[in-house]
């Protein structure tokens, strides 16, 4: 641990504290609808034509840190939590648990986000750089920008529901670093972009990287990860497994997930529990410096050159 | 990257549940990294911002707002043959029908004075109030693509939806003033009639409180949807639109709940200024207000405090 009064922590560009989701979704589940339930619930719930309700835990105690150059693969089955995962941390929903801090507001391209369907893509082009919050100048500025990443030629003229999915994907993450966010959060979007895309969307991320911000990125390609990410979190049946350098996570994820592919139940529970004994926990503690509610006496504090103070800007 | 754990030091700001996983975690023998960061530079993502914050966001959203209210105002006709056209057309159609049917045909008057001026004054402005309401409503559902892609005050939905409603206004008002100045019995411009825009501005303000009002309501309880049709034709036939409030003169008790129904004061207002040429009468000025700010503000901070909430909807 570096000196306290380097401040070593000025790097930290997203930091997720202990965060749980969970969801109450109605479930057609027969046993579900036996269970628990009197005969007068039961008897509404039929009339009703409603399903009984389940808590699907879709993520629980999620704890990391990232760093600002940093690119994070998200790597787990299907329904593993990536995707709540960046839509929490993108501020688009809260935890019911835990919090999540950022430097600045972060940016995802979700996979089936049509922005306004009937509306062109250029127009969608503009609209969404107003809905980042640029000005008017700023977004007719950015225009030919997104309009040369994107590569669509004269169909950024069409509106946006007859794009094919790779166009959506190619329009949605040109908009989205149109504005230069610091923290860019990318689910599966570039999963059905072609090779040129491709190539010149790494370019692109790469250049938000250098330019001190995180990328988050899911895919389920493992080669992906490995070869664009500097680190990988894990997930699976939302708790996080491993997290750590990609090649290691990556490695892992796919010996795991070749022994589920070919039927080793055994096998993929050894590999999973080695993983989770190796893990080293990470606690996030979030130092309040602004707190004027939770103020405690002086007296009561920790002496004063116990931990750093961090000041505010 | 992650530093070891020191000896912990559980500061004050740290909550007693922080500092008992932490220990359990340690004694547990795992692996444990403690990372460090501070509100200081970071902050909550998704956390409701202080109400003037709030204000100062949705006015920085100003542009956008404009943009996307614009964009669907069109969206409505993009498929027909005339387009935009039908902007205009539709109302002077419906003005001419009604001029038809209660001017030519049946006829009638209900004892009330220029009915056809009455009769469109009552519709025309009702109806604004009715698309408010119900597409505010609606707002977060329809507006769940855009929610799920950037993070802006939600407010924006709502608001946009008011505003769309504003434009459709702006044909509809010249039909109206058309009939009124056109068709027989004529009505002339007088002082009285320079009132009108501020009805106008009135309504506009409770119809805005009334749209963030139930656009918050409708994701509690979804229901509210399907009552609100009901809803609204209660507060149709409540607003004395197409016939006289003389008729209940025996009824005080029902009198007297029409007048202090704010669109009652709205149509009352409006056809004082418009067709009878004389100014409101104090009552009906400090009630509108009262009822229109009240809506506003209350509708406002209603919606605020479920910031939050919304992106599950
Ligand atoms: N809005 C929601 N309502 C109810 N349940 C949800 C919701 N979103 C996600 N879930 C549940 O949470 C779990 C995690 O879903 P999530 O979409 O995060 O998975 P994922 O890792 O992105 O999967 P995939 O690889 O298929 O994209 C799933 O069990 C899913 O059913
Ligand atoms: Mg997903």
């Amino acid at each position: 641990m570096a000196e306290p009064e380097s401040n070593p922590f000025a790097q930290a560009t997203v930091a997720v504290q202990n965060v749980h989701v969970r969801y109450r979704v109605p479930s057609t589940d027969a046993a579900e609808r036996r269970r628990g339930a009197n005969f007068v619930k039961r008897a509404a719930r039929t009339v009703l034509g409603n399903d009984p309700k389940v808590l699907v835990r879709a993520l629980s105690g999620i704890s990391f840190v990232a760093k600002s150059g940093e690119q994070i693969g998200l790597v787990g089955q299907n329904g593993s939590g990536k995707s709540t995962l960046l839509r929490i941390i993108a501020g688009l929903e809260n935890p019911a648990r835990g919090r999540v801090l950022a430097e600045s507001t972060p940016v995802l391209i979700g996979v089936n986000a049509a922005l306004v369907p009937d509306l062109s893509g250029e127009q969608n082009i503009r609209l969404g750089c107003l809905a980042m919050g640029l000005s008017p100048e700023q977004a007719e500025e950015a225009v030919p920008d997104v309009k040369q990443l994107a590569g669509l030629g004269k169909s950024i003229y069409l509106p946006m529901k007859t794009y094919s999915s790779g166009m959506g994907a190619r329009l949605r993450f040109a908009i989205a670093t149109a504005a230069n966010p610091h923290i860019l959060l990318i689910d599966e979007a570039l999963a059905t972009g072609d090779a040129a895309f491709r190539e010149r969307s790494e370019a692109r991320m790469q250049r938000l990287r250098q330019g001190a911000g995180t990328v988050f990125l899911v895919s389920h390609a493992a080669q992906t990860i490995e070869e664009s990410c500097t680190r990988a979190i894990w997930l699976n049946k939302g708790r996080l497994v491993l997290d750590g350098p990609a090649q290691d996570v990556a490695l892992r994820y796919r010996k795991w997930a070749w022994a589920v592919a070919k039927d080793k139940p055994d096998e993929a529970k050894q590999i999973i529990e080695k993983a989770f004994s190796e893990r080293e926990q990470t606690h996030v503690h979030v130092e309040d410096t602004k707190q004027p509610r939770q103020y405690t006496a002086r007296h009561v504090r920790a002496p004063k050159n116990a931990r750093p103070t961090a000041q505010r800007k | 990257m992650s530093a070891p754990v020191p000896p912990p030091q559980p500061s004050s700001s740290a909550t007693s549940a922080d500092v008992a996983d932490l220990y359990k975690e340690i004694f547990t023998g795992q692996q444990a990294a403690l990372e460090v960061v501070s509100t200081g530079r970071l902050s909550q993502v998704g956390a409701r911002p202080p109400i003037g914050t709030y204000l100062k966001q949705l006015w920085g959203r100003r542009h956008f707002l404009w943009a996307e209210a614009r964009a669907k105002v069109t969206s409505g006709t993009r498929e027909t043959l005339l387009g935009q056209a039908w902007l205009v057309i539709s109302p002077i159609l419906n003005g001419l029908a009604y001029y038809l049917i209660f001017g030519l045909i049946l006829n009638t008057s209900r004892g009330i004075e220029n009915f056809l001026g009455y009769l469109v004054i009552g519709v025309f402005l009702f109806q604004f109030t009715t698309q408010c309401v119900t597409n505010g409503a609606k707002s977060i559902q329809s507006g769940r693509n855009l929610i799920r892609a950037f993070s802006f005050p939600r407010a924006s939905l709502p608001i946009s939806v008011v505003l769309r409603s504003m434009l459709n206004l702006v044909p509809t008002l010249a039909a109206m003033l058309l009939i009124i100045v056109l068709l027989p019995p004529a009505e002339a411009w007088t002082t009285a009639s320079l009132l009108f825009p501020i009805v106008l501005v009135l309504q506009v303000m409770l119809a805005t409180g009334l749209a963030l009002l139930f656009a918050r309501m409708t994701t509690v309880i979804p229901d509210l949807s399907q009552l609100l049709g009901v809803a609204m034709r209660i507060w149709l036939y409540a607003s004395a639109v197409f016939f006289s409030i003389d008729r209940f003169a025996e009824y005080p008790s029902i009198v007297g709940i029409m007048e202090a129904n704010p669109m009652f004061m709205v149509l009352d207002a409006a056809r004082d200024c418009l067709l009878y040429a004389t100014v409101p009468d104090a009552g009906t000025w400090i009630g509108l207000s009262a009822w229109s700010v009240g809506a506003l503000v209350v509708g406002f901070l209603f919606f605020w405090q479920g910031e939050e909430s919304y992106g599950r909807a």
